[in-house]
């Protein structure tokens, strides 16, 4: 009996644990990536017979991947190439012990170069890899992209509403509150909300803390709510849209957010910029931004393109959105995205 | 606290916990231990789990009402030690050892509700394949990968005991315990989990056994 039963344990674990590598076109893998204390959850979905992989670098940070992983993404790119909804170290299902003293940006920069390492290994060294920044994510790509040799891993940088300087982003989303709050108020809309916004921005002139730079934030998210041209996003009901379907782990999410969120390295990354470094990528360049993204202006986007030397790179401003292009312009997204990997896969 | 010193703590309290218990409650063993067996879900993720519990204390309370109706329940208090385990597709399997505290409070009627907190280790292994990468690229698969955690778990339930008026040798019961992983992420993991299962009374079959 008792054999049966350690058979039997060790047949469950063994069988979850097994490597298996799927080369198909409409693929569900799950394998997790260890370092540094951190073992981080990748689910790969998609077209992996297409050798192209997207990796999704979430915002946050301590979001998690799994809000990406929408319908119509699934509908109009995974079925032509593989999606890779990448949780970092301390968000979504990535799991660890008492790993918080690793939780900084070039640890996470680590992350993302083995990330990429592991993807090659599995699926074969000849396969493309493009990365996509989203907000936070946009940081952690920038960084990326201006260490060492590293973009020459990848074939393309996509950057949605994404942040590569947080205190230049925090100057814009001022300077954008105070320029369309106005406006709204001249406008007779939502004119109480707007001079509380605005009251706050005159009060705050710049060389922000942590506090007021979270405080911008909070009004930026809010103010995005107050534009009528804007697609609203729910992102409550896109989680249970997903949570059963994709087996989400809703407690581990949550808490990892709460604990990223308020990390201490948050501090160090509201100084943290990368603009000087932008000279150094030469990689194909998609940029994305909302024009009503307060979170991330559309400027961050236009200082990446006049910074970086890679002679293919290309804007687009959405109308239509604000900080979640992605699920705000399903179709304006995906055709830029499914374009970009085709030219320069 | 590291793994090592929390491990040893777990081992000492059943220890105590059963000693206590034996001297408390003189007799065979078998005559004041149940054993457990439950279906653990994790809300819709399957698992089980397997137990026992050792009778410390026993006492029947009777307390008048204001109609001058009589009311009486057991009173009974019990150490346990137990072992559970749920299956969450992709993300882990989850093994874990308690021992805790069992309180309950029987109907004449054969209800109970009880309440239990418990301690113990966890051992988590992940929902899939993991690697590992060095700094020269090379790429390593990690056997049994997962991470051990400390446990604390506080769960109530209600059942039914079978011995109270039908006298058979069972309960059944529904119990809802709530799991903390402690250091997970450097913050914590909360877990829900349902158990619907089975409490033999090896007591009351000794005592069925002695009658022939």
């Amino acid at each position: 009996m008792q054999r049966i039963i350690i058979g039997f344990l060790l047949f469950l674990l063994f069988s979850c644990q097994k490597e298996k590598i799927t080369i198909g076109t409409n693929v569900f893998e799950t394998f997790y990536l260890e370092n540094a204390g951190a073992s981080m959850r990748l689910l790969v979905e998609g077209n992996t017979a297409s050798h192209t992989f997207l990796i999704i670098v979430h915002g946050g940070p301590g979001t998690g991947s799994f809000v990406y992983d929408t319908q119509y993404i699934s509908q109009n790119i995974e079925n032509k190439y593989a999606v890779v909804f990448w949780d970092q170290r301390n968000a979504g299902a990535s799991q660890g012990n008492s790993n918080g003293n690793n939780l900084n940006l070039p640890q996470m920069t680590d992350d993302l170069k083995k990330v990429i390492e592991l993807i090659k290994y599995r699926y074969g060294q000849n396969s493309s890899v493009f990365i996509l920044g989203h907000s936070f994510g946009g940081l952690l790509t920038a960084s990326f992209m201006t260490t060492d040799q590293n973009q020459s891993m990848v074939k393309g940088w996509i950057m949605v509403d994404g942040s590569h300087n947080y205190p230049l982003n925090d100057t814009l989303t001022r300077l954008m509150l105070l320029k369309v709050g106005q406006q709204q108020i001249d406008s007779n809309k939502h004119v109480s909300d707007w001079q509380l916004i605005i009251s706050y921005c005159n009060a705050h002139p710049g060389n922000f803390t942590l506090k007021e730079s979270d405080q911008l934030e909070n009004y930026a998210e809010k103010a995005e709510t107050y534009i009528p041209e804007v697609n609203q996003f729910n992102l409550i009901a896109a989680m249970e849209a997903i949570s059963i379907e994709d087996d989400l782990p809703i407690t581990s999410i949550l808490f990892n957010y709460l604990y990223s969120g308020n990390a201490g390295f948050n501090a160090a990354l509201a100084k943290t910029q990368f603009s000087s470094l932008l000279y150094k990528v030469v990689t194909p360049t998609l940029l994305l931004y909302g024009e009503y993204d307060f979170i991330c202006p559309k400027e961050l986007g236009e200082d990446i393109l006049n910074r970086i030397t890679a002679a293919e790179k290309k804007m687009v401003i959405s109308p239509v959105s604000g900080h979640n292009l992605m699920f705000q312009d399903e179709v304006l997204f995906c055709n830029e995205v499914n374009d970009f990997i085709a030219k320069y896969r | 606290m590291n793994l090592r010193k929390f491990c040893l703590t777990i081992f000492l309290l059943t220890i105590v916990l059963y000693c206590f218990a034996r001297t408390d409650t003189p007799g065979r063993l078998s005559d004041s231990l149940n054993l457990k067996a439950s279906y653990n879900s994790s809300l819709i993720y399957p698992g089980a789990r397997l137990g026992a519990e050792y009778s410390v204390k026993s006492f029947k309370v009777v307390k008048t009402k204001k109609s001058g109706k009589m009311k009486d329940f057991d009173k009974e208090r019990f150490v346990s030690a137990n072992l559970g385990w749920y299956h969450h597709p992709y993300f882990h399997d989850n093994f874990y050892f308690t021992a805790g505290w069992t309180m309950r409070r029987t109907k004449s009627t054969g209800f109970f509700t009880e309440f239990s907190p418990e301690i113990g280790l966890s051992r988590t292994f992940l929902g899939g394949t993991t690697y590992k990468v060095d700094n020269n690229g090379n790429v390593s698969v990690v056997r049994l990968a997962g991470y051990y955690y400390a446990l604390l778990s506080i769960g109530g339930g209600v059942g039914y005991d079978f011995s109270k008026i039908r006298h058979k040798p069972f309960m059944l019961f529904y119990k809802f315990n709530l799991l903390s992983l402690y250091p997970y992420n450097s913050t914590i993991y909360l877990r829900p989990a349902m158990e619907i299962g089975v409490i033999y009374k090896l007591h009351f079959f000794h005592h069925v056994k002695s009658k022939f």
